[in-house]
């Protein structure tokens, strides 16, 4: 018997959990982690993605982390899991949990088992969905925006490259019957990588909820928040919290101030299982730095759903990065920057979209409703460019340079050229750009067959 | 209590951030429970008037107080649906500034 059901055989009165990561590959802090493991927890959680970076990678396939880390924090984790022989469960698999997020990822799993000569029998849970499953439930009503808009049509979701569904606790659940030491899972929420097991010993559903939705963020619910593992002790009564770095404190404000984070709605969630409701929990300082949380309330879905995620190409990205000093070009700059674009449009046939700001006068927001009182002393200038194809965009983005390097207008004192580039070549190429096509709810009345779990010894 | 207090000055946090990619959500957290007492009472921060300085319509807007840890959550819809083209905050994390200005 492997880690897992023997931890589900022994049925324990109290269970630690230990969170490793938020996004795995960016650099887990050893000292905490390490300081984790002396705790003896019970099993090991990851999360290794987030729909946060934005449609990019998801729609290409690749990792937003780089590969050195990314082997770096499964080395870690990995070593440490059979080291003390405890699960290891990591969740969205590679940035965006499709395929080739978890192929990848697996990839590294099996050569750093040879290399650290590990021995462990691995899960693997898909989540990746058929473009026609999503189109069916579509045409059948089963298919809505979550939280805000995003119109999509057939013929939209049949132009994704990847499309994930985003598994609750049951595919966990199934994976535990086939005996692994460690599960790798595509796109999961957060919360399943650490509630699924201590939901499957029997721990109070709503008390495991409310604690994976705090511990997925790992040490971000401290004051102040940070990146560090931390640990969750939950029995019959609650769950407490504790950083493993010194300096970070679990307090009752900071914990339940964690509810809001990057959620809509601070009292209630919406998982595949159930919703959870938190809004008569109660937070009690254990100490300095350690939190009781107890009294939320969980009620089972009645009907599945499950969130449907995918990006479809837009064309290729290039940029052009410059900037200026010169107040009369700065004065003038939204008139000649339409100018320029329009000579660039009279020169380069194509089909392309240009996106110019103005940092320093409103790159950040879309739409400025009033200009600045004041002119800024620099603006940096990001000329986004979106075309049918990189040797375009690229076309795009070198004739606006030059055009904008020398275009005349009243007044001008800089003839020497209106903008400076930090470097050459300032027209960069990020490749193929993608948007989002789904962010939405489906209905499903078979949410286990939609996650199929693979086995492999290493 | 001073009518004039700027809500820049008596925030502890005033932040913006994605809450999945089609909705933007703003926190603003306080010390204690005078101070949220104090934002919750504001007529600056009813629902009516964090839409004009949002410049978002009301029925965009849901505003929900959160006494036990004496913040006010405000979410909308992203107008641009984060990383599609246009779009120049992918996190959402800089779209906070308008409420830096608002008075309790």
């Amino acid at each position: 018997m492997n880690c897992i059901q023997r931890l589900i055989k022994r049925q324990p009165k109290t269970l630690r959990i230990l969170a490793a990561s938020g996004q795995l590959g960016y650099g887990i802090p050893e000292n905490s982690f390490n300081a984790g493991l002396q705790r003896k927890p019970d099993f090991i959680g990851c999360d290794m993605g987030s729909i946060d970076p934005g449609p990019y990678y998801l729609g290409a396939g690749v990792m937003a982390t780089s590969d050195a880390m990314t082997r770096r924090d499964l080395r870690l984790v990995i070593r440490a899991a059979r080291e003390h022989d405890i699960p290891l469960i990591i969740g969205t698999a590679g940035t965006a949990g499709a395929s080739a997020h978890l192929d990848a990822t697996i990839e590294m799993v099996r050569s750093i088992a040879l290399e650290e000569k590990l021995s462990f029998k691995l899960a693997v849970i898909r989540a990746d969905i058929e473009a026609n499953t999503v189109i069916n439930a579509l045409e059948a009503g089963r298919l809505k925006p979550l939280g805000g808009h995003l119109d999509v049509t057939a013929q939209d979701i049949a132009q994704c490259t990847h499309i994930v569904a985003q598994m609750g606790c049951e595919p966990f659940v199934a994976a535990f019957e086939n005996d692994p030491d460690i599960i790798i899972a595509g796109r999961a929420c957060d919360t399943a990588i650490f509630a699924a097991l201590p939901k499957v010993i029997g721990f109070d559903m709503a008390n495991v909820m409310h604690m994976a939705k705090i511990i997925e963020c790992t040490s971000i619910c401290c004051e102040p928040g940070g990146r560090d593992a931390m640990l969750a002790t939950i029995d019959e009564t609650g769950f407490v919290l504790e950083s493993m770095n010194p300096d970070r404190s679990a307090t009752p404000l900071s914990v339940a101030a964690h509810s809001l984070y990057e959620q809509s709605d601070p009292l209630t969630f919406t998982e595949p299982d159930g919703s959870l409701d938190v809004s008569h929990a109660t937070y009690t300082a254990v100490d300095d730095r350690r939190t009781k949380v107890s009294g939320a309330t969980w009620t089972p879905a009645h009907k599945t759903t499950i969130k449907v995620e995918a990006s479809a190409p837009i064309g290729f990205r290039s940029v052009l990065l410059c900037a200026t000093a010169d107040p009369r070009f700065i004065e003038n700059l939204r008139d000649l920057l339409g100018i320029v674009e329009k000579t660039t449009r009279g020169l380069v046939a194509g089909d392309y979209q240009i996106f110019p700001r103005l940092y320093g006068l409103d790159g950040i927001s879309p739409v400025s409703p009033v200009e600045p009182a004041y002119r800024p002393r620099e603006i940096f200038i990001l000329v986004e460019v979106i075309a049918t194809s990189e040797t375009l965009g690229l076309s795009v983005t070198k004739t606006f340079k030059q055009f904008l390097l020398h275009q005349g207008f009243a007044g001008r004192m800089s003839t020497g050229g209106n903008i400076a580039f930090p470097f050459t070549p300032p027209e960069l190429s990020t490749g193929q750009a993608f948007k989002f096509v789904l962010y939405h709810v489906m209905q499903t009345d078979d949410a286990a067959a939609l996650f199929p779990v693979s086995i492999e010894q290493m | 209590m001073n009518p004039s207090k700027r809500l820049f000055d008596v925030a502890k946090v005033i932040r913006s951030k994605n809450a999945g990619p089609l909705v933007i959500s703003f926190d603003l957290l306080f010390r204690n429970e005078d101070d949220f007492a104090m934002a919750v009472a504001s007529p600056n921060l009813t629902t009516q008037a964090l839409s004009s300085a949002l410049g978002r319509p009301p029925g965009d807007l849901v505003v929900i107080h959160y006494p036990a840890a004496f913040a006010i959550k405000i979410s909308m819809p992203r107008l641009i649906v984060s990383g599609s083209p246009g779009d120049g905050d992918v996190y959402g994390s800089q779209q906070h500034t308008p409420l830096l200005s608002l008075t309790l």
